[in-house]
């Protein structure tokens, strides 16, 4: 019984290559997700990424893309769009709108319903999502605390693609924001949807730091570490 | 240039170059073009994943120096592999000239084209890395790099001719292939990241 990943996987994939043999893997189950499908005996790829796998046995493909496609327990930054009696209209950057229940918050009653206008931005964690319905957002996490979800006020919002903004969320600390992190104070939320928000105490800050982080997504990590020492240098 | 945009019911919309001058003919030319990328695109998209759902690709001439169909789908598949349309397999085009003393001329520009007694559009599918022995792939029958998905031809040429155009566009677009691969990947920083 074979218990190797594929050859390919952390290789840069494109879609029509064929990554895993199912018939010489019998007796094992696989877990596929996302960019990856069957076809009768093999799975092969249908965007392009960075095939990855993690212990036991989940394969998927990692890419970046301007668009998001909603998936549960994401974290995202959303903005009011309307409001209704039951639910506020949040648009997450996805197929479309999604509902935010007006009781989705920590200690929410009728009696305290929140009011946000057309334009505020939330932090929120994507409650269900399913392929043809709207999506259901929630601000509090899974055991009813609020967990730093909610409005989030003052500081500058941007979009990127889907994969800077996995980057800045990854862990270890992704370099851009480590090396800021040094010298300057500021406080940034990364929604998975492609929406960042960067909040500092003087605008100079704000904007030095949103512009690193778009300026950082084709760069390695001795480049962005690079560029952040120099733009540090010329406003100090 | 082209852009994929919104997710409506699949179609296909082009635009006239901004030179276009309104004349019928051109407009047939243009008719026969978008017929025809639109039922390559067709081929190769996944339809299955995403019922109910238009995916729209409009195509911007900007400049026209010869093989312009080939051109166009590119620039089709690398949008759509852009927006992370699923696909079965990418599209890859060549136009193959072939000239009166017989010689094949690859991607041909505007004048030359109008001066070959024959030329031949072709879409091939890219050459995948597979973990399949090749033993096995051969087992199969037909071969996947022995396809061909599309061919619109202009002119006369023998069949023997038509063959050699094939031949020499199948080692042409393995190497579009390989720079392809190069080019479409995302350029993040291959730091560790949290499963997602």
């Amino acid at each position: 019984m074979e218990n190797k990943p594929s050859s390919f996987v952390d290789r840069p994939v494109v879609p029509g290559d064929v990554v895993l043999d199912l018939s010489k893997m019998s007796n094992q189950t696989i877990k596929i997700g996302g960019g990856l499908r069957q076809e009768s005996d093999f799975i092969t790829v249908m965007k392009a990424g960075k095939l990855r796998f993690s212990k036991p046995n989940k394969y998927w493909v990692e890419s970046s893309q301007k668009r998001y496609m909603p998936c549960v327990e994401d974290t995202v930054l959303g903005i009011v769009v309307d409001t209704k009696a039951e639910n506020f209209l949040v648009d997450i950057k996805g197929p479309a709108l999604a509902f935010l229940p007006v009781l989705a918050f920590e200690g929410g009653t009728r009696r305290n319903i929140p009011k946000f206008e057309q334009g505020t931005l939330l932090y929120a964690r994507v409650a269900k999502a399913n392929p043809g319905t709207n999506p259901e957002l929630s601000c509090t996490d899974a055991s009813g605390k609020a967990a730093e979800f909610g409005p989030l006020k003052d500081g500058y919002s941007f979009e990127c693609s889907t994969g800077l903004s996995r980057m800045l969320l990854s862990s270890p600390t992704c370099p851009v924001l480590e090396e800021f992190g040094k010298k300057l104070s500021f406080e940034i939320a990364a929604g998975l949807n492609g929406r960042v928000w960067v909040n500092a105490a003087s605008p100079s800050t704000t904007i030095v730091v949103s512009n690193a982080i778009m300026k950082s997504e084709s760069l390695s990590g001795v480049q962005q570490r690079i560029m952040v020492r120099k733009l540090l240098d010329r406003i100090q | 240039m082209g852009r994929r945009r919104g997710r409506r019911r699949t179609r296909t919309r082009r635009r006239l170059p901004s030179r276009s001058s309104g004349s019928p003919k051109q407009g047939r030319l243009e008719k026969e073009y978008e017929m025809v990328l639109k039922r390559t695109l067709q081929s190769i998209c996944i339809l299955t994943i995403h019922p109910n759902t238009t995916t729209s690709v409009i195509v911007q001439v900007v400049h026209d120096d010869g093989a312009l169909l080939p051109c166009a789908i590119n620039a089709s598949c690398a949008a759509l592999v852009d927006a992370g349309i699923p696909l079965k397999h990418l599209a890859v085009a060549i136009c193959c000239c072939l000239a009166d003393s017989g010689l094949v001329m690859l991607d041909p520009t505007k004048l030359e084209e109008e001066k070959m007694k024959a030329f031949v559009y072709l879409v091939l599918p890219n050459s995948i890395l597979s973990v399949l022995p090749e033993e096995s792939s051969s087992v199969k029958g037909e071969q996947m790099e022995q396809g061909l998905i599309t061919s619109v031809t202009h002119g006369v040429m023998s069949v023997d001719d038509y063959l050699h155009c094939l031949e020499r566009g199948r080692a042409a677009t393995s190497k579009m292939s390989d720079f392809l691969r190069r080019n479409l990947q995302p350029q993040l920083s291959s730091d560790s990241s949290k499963a997602g």
